[in-house]
């Protein structure tokens, strides 16, 4: 969907984004992360034209974006920032209908969308559509700049760092509503953050970068194997690495298949549906126990995650 | 699991550009020399007229060693700043250039008024012609360009776009000029030496109204200020009626004072023995001392609230009194802002004494306005270029001071 | 906008205003009060309303002229990469450093006399708090919301119109205040240059030695320029 090609850009002599090919599939959500300066939001503003490669080509669903009218390309990609920038003198409706109204809707359709969107992020349409952007808190403005940014439905989202500002509690969250939008209506997400747990709750596809290049870029469990670049180790916390990696696999893959010779013993543990090792692991400190039964008859031992890890 | 929860990396600001390589003040500082040195030639040097009563015409700068040095001076000096601007590290000295070519450019109209009288009638007066006076104002706001690039990189905001050190190379220089006869022959010249001493004495009189409603004001916004900053509604009044008072035009509000005190003189006759009627300086100053109110309090009070309140609390819990806060932090702190209220209204302090010439007050207003009074273009001029160069460099000197006391102030 | 409370009181400021200026020629007895040794203390030389209109035009005018240029301007100087900038600090803090009494005083032998010099060294003046203001306002903006703005689409003059101007309006608002305030006040000064207007009874007053004339003539136009602040400042909430 999205497909950058050896893009570079430079400010001065020093190269912001160095020579960064990457792909991100249809309908997945890609996590760009790195330190602050590490070009991952250049690169991301590369996609909307908010900054100009000065090498390499940036294609969306095929086309090359460098012949896409601005105005028009950002029509159709919702974008999200970190201060978020909801227009004061505009209520939140106002706000929400920003690209449709740029794209001639017609007010019935517009406001049907507006309150369709308000549900969409969980906040009541008619206790928030006629408010103004200084009466919302810190997690509610960033919902509406999740529903502006959705409301011409537009196939590809950019999120630069959107919940880094919030409150540890809020922002988790919006992290759940965003997995569940993303899972509601199956958009193409590029989404940049220097916070590890994030990354990792959030991504289908992680790309980690560094001082402008790519460092790595595959499936979170690819990325944190055991003989990841040193650098990804540093950025992850070697201390951590291996638990991060538990995070990152499945629990229903490791386990055992339940057998008839070895009948379940009832009062095991059991794990939550579509839990992963990290879950499976915590479970087990917490109960005292070394294995753990999952849902559907199964059971994991404390050295099926050994190994697996 | 004493590390399980992961660095958070730190927060990724905006990748900001390395500064480029020429200032942004390069632009308009190379435009505005590259006017100056053109005006001149484009629009004239000089104008003279045959008489007094004739109006003058544009002549060319009559070429001969003098006025071609002069010249080539002056142009030169414009290659300069704009050539000197494309560095930031040279942007002072490319201000101090703008004043050197100020300089040049006022020797060679002195050079060339000369020799354009040379031989003709005594009663043939030389002024400077339009292509000068727009030179003189493109240096100086090209030398404004350049300090405001030398501020950002070094000196904060304090001093802002204030040309301290062209002034500080053409103040002397024109002084210089001056006293060595170059500008005799300028009709502007001409008519200060036949007014000498009624120039100076205005001069002294002007600062001294200034000075006078200056102080009265202070007197006035010190005390209230202070007060004022622990009792919120004494705030809302003092701010209230200083800015009320901001909207009276001066000449209204000289004219509205002039009733009630010629009813007070008129009442005890004693007052005006001590200069204390409807016409004269009484009226002047207070009516220049109401519109310092503004300014002086804002000043103080900002400068006040500048220690920031932690650090007062710090400092009440260190067991410091109020009085010892003040002394000790709030004075400190406060010295820039307080100095840029000062600033605001010294200037407008000069400016206004322009008007105090309207009720008998005199001051270089009183010159002004016999100028306006006759249509005598030089005699306006001898007034007001003492009020502009007075309020430049007050504004200059007053800048450079808000600006050495700001990094003390930030420190904090 | 419909006619809010608020504007209640300010007509009726107004209306006492044109009402003074009726009752003017008729209250010699106040006038003489202050001044037993006038003679003739009711200023009849020129209608108060011609005195007023004539007033009007010429800093109404010029703060309409100078409000266009300071816009225009300060719209210009921001766009791009802001290589103008620099010269418009310059000018502010030059600006700033020199009364407009000297600038007007200075413009007056460049420019010649009377009404329509008086009006252009008006027009140069007012329009730098308008361009103080604009470049205020423009700069408050912001840079989250421009991200957003341009982010969602919306073309360079789209931005500027919808977004831009709307949440400058206030500062641009307050800086025409400054410029109506100063010229109004400023136009007085003209009388001396040759300019019909409420400062005529105070310059002629001053240059007769007739303090009554300078009483009304002050009075009128300190009441004129506390009317305009008044009005804008119902205008900028």
């Amino acid at each position: 969907m999205i497909r950058f090609d050896r893009v570079t850009k430079r400010y001065g002599h020093r190269a912001v984004v160095d020579s960064v090919s990457l792909e991100v599939r249809k309908g997945g959500l890609c996590v760009l992360l790195g330190e602050s300066g590490s070009g991952k939001s250049t690169l991301m503003r590369m996609v909307n034209r908010m900054v100009e490669p000065d090498a390499g080509r940036v294609m969306l669903d095929g086309t090359d974006i460098a012949n896409v009218p601005p105005e028009s390309l950002r029509h159709g990609i919702g974008y999200v920032i970190q201060s978020v920038g909801l227009f004061p003198h505009w209520r939140v409706a106002d706000n929400i209908a920003t690209v449709p109204r740029l794209l001639g809707w017609d007010a019935a359709r517009v406001a049907s969308r507006v309150d369709a969107l308000l549900q969409l992020v969980g906040l009541p349409p008619e206790d928030f559509r006629a408010r103004y952007p200084h009466e919302l808190s810190g997690g509610q403005a960033q919902r509406i700049g999740l529903a502006r940014a959705l409301a011409a439905d537009p196939p590809v989202l950019l999120m630069d760092e959107p919940f880094s500002a919030l409150d540890p509690g809020i922002r988790r969250g919006l992290q759940v509503a965003l997995r569940r939008i993303h899972a509601e209506t199956a958009k193409t997400i590029l989404f940049v953050t220097h916070d590890v747990e994030e990354a990792l709750l959030l991504a289908d596809e992680l790309a980690v970068m560094q001082d402008g290049r790519l460092l790595a870029h595959g499936r979170p469990a690819e990325v944190l194997r055991r003989d990841a670049d040193p650098v990804v180790k540093r950025l992850f916390g070697e201390a951590t690495l291996a638990f991060h990696r538990l995070g990152t696999l499945r629990a229903a893959n490791a386990a055992r298949p339940a057998s008839a010779t070895q009948p379940a013993e009832a009062q095991l543990p059991i794990l939550p549906p579509d839990s992963n090792l990290k879950q499976a692991l915590m479970l087990m400190l917490e109960s005292g126990t070394d294995q753990v039964a999952l849902p559907g008859g199964a059971t994991l031992h404390l050295s099926d995650i050994l190994a697996a890890a | 699991m004493a590390q399980a929860r992961p660095a958070t990396l730190a927060r990724d600001l905006a990748t900001r550009a390395p500064p480029p390589p020429v200032p942004r003040e390069a632009t308009a500082a190379a435009l505005l020399a590259a006017l100056a040195a053109s005006l001149p030639f484009l629009l004239g040097w000089l104008s003279i007229a045959a008489n007094r009563l004739v109006s003058p015409r544009p002549v060319s700068l009559p070429l001969h060693g003098g006025t071609g040095l002069g010249a080539a001076c002056f142009v030169l000096g414009c290659l300069g700043v704009a050539l000197l601007a494309r560095r930031r590290s040279l942007l002072p000295w490319a201000e101090v250039t703008a004043g050197l070519a100020l300089l040049a450019l006022l020797a060679t109209l002195g050079l060339g008024a000369g020799a354009a009288l040379d031989g003709g009638a005594r009663l043939a007066r030389a002024a400077p012609g339009a292509g000068f006076w727009l030179a003189a104002l493109s240096l100086l706001l090209s030398a404004g360009c350049c300090a405001a690039g030398r501020d950002a990189a070094r000196e904060g905001e304090a001093a802002g776009a204030t040309p301290t050190r062209f002034l500080a190379v053409a103040v002397p220089g024109i002084v210089l000029l001056v006293a060595s006869g170059v500008l005799d022959p300028l009709s502007l010249m001409r008519e200060a030496a036949s007014r000498g001493p009624e120039l100076q004495a205005a001069l002294w009189r002007h600062a001294l109204l200034a000075a006078g409603a200056l102080a009265l004001a202070g007197l006035v916004a010190v005390p209230l200020s202070l007060l004022a900053l622990r009792r919120p509604r004494l705030e809302a009044a003092l701010m209230a009626l200083a800015n009320g008072l901001q909207v009276v035009p001066s000449i209204a509000l000289f004219g509205l004072l002039m009733a009630p005190l010629a009813g007070l003189a008129a009442v005890w006759p004693a007052l005006r023995g001590w200069g204390i009627g409807g016409i004269g300086a009484a009226p002047a100053v207070i009516g220049i001392s109401a519109y310092l109110l503004l300014p002086l309090a804002a000043g103080l009070l900002s400068g006040l609230r500048q220690a920031p309140a932690d650090i007062l609390d710090a400092a009440r819990g260190q067991g410091m009194g109020e009085g010892a806060i003040l002394r000790h932090i709030r004075l400190p702190l406060g010295a820039g802002a307080m100095l840029g209220g000062l600033r605001t209204a010294a200037v407008q302090a000069v400016g206004l004494a322009t008007l105090a010439a309207l009720v008998g007050a005199g001051g270089l207003g009183a010159i002004v306005f016999q100028g306006i009074g006759q249509l005598a273009a030089d005699l306006i001029l001898l007034g007001v270029l003492p009020v502009v160069g007075l309020s430049l460099c007050i504004d200059a000197a007053l800048a450079a001071a808000q600006a050495a006391l700001a990094p003390a102030g930030r420190r904090g | 906008m419909r006619l809010p409370r608020r504007a209640v009181p300010l007509l009726a400021q107004a209306a006492a205003f044109l009402l003074a200026l009726w009752a003017a020629p008729h209250l010699g007895a106040l006038w003489g009060a202050p001044f037993p040794d006038v003679q003739r203390p009711v200023w009849d030389q020129r209608g108060w309303f011609a005195l007023l209109g004539a007033h009007l035009m010429l800093s109404v005018g010029a703060v309409v002229i100078a409000a266009a240029l300071g816009l225009g301007g300060g719209i210009l100087a921001t766009r791009g990469q802001g290589r103008l900038r620099p010269l418009l600090d310059a000018l502010f803090a030059l600006a700033q450093s020199v009364p407009p009494i000297a600038a007007i005083a200075l413009a007056l032998p460049l420019l010649g006399f009377g009404a329509a010099p008086t009006m252009l060294a008006l027009v140069l003046y007012a329009c730098l708090p308008v361009l103080r203001g604009t470049v205020a306002g423009l700069d408050g903006v912001a840079p989250a919301v421009l991200d957003a703005a341009r982010g969602t689409g919306m073309g360079a003059a789209r931005v500027l119109w919808q977004v831009e101007l709307p949440l400058a309006a206030p500062v641009i608002l307050s800086g025409l205040r400054v410029a109506v305030v100063l010229s109004i006040a400023t136009a007085a000064v003209g009388a001396m240059a040759g300019a019909e207007c409420l400062g005529t009874p105070i310059v002629v007053g001053l240059a007769n030695n007739n303090g009554a004339y300078v009483l009304q003539g002050g009075l009128f136009t300190a009441w004129l320029a506390l009317l305009a602040d008044r009005a804008l400042a119902l205008l900028a909430r």
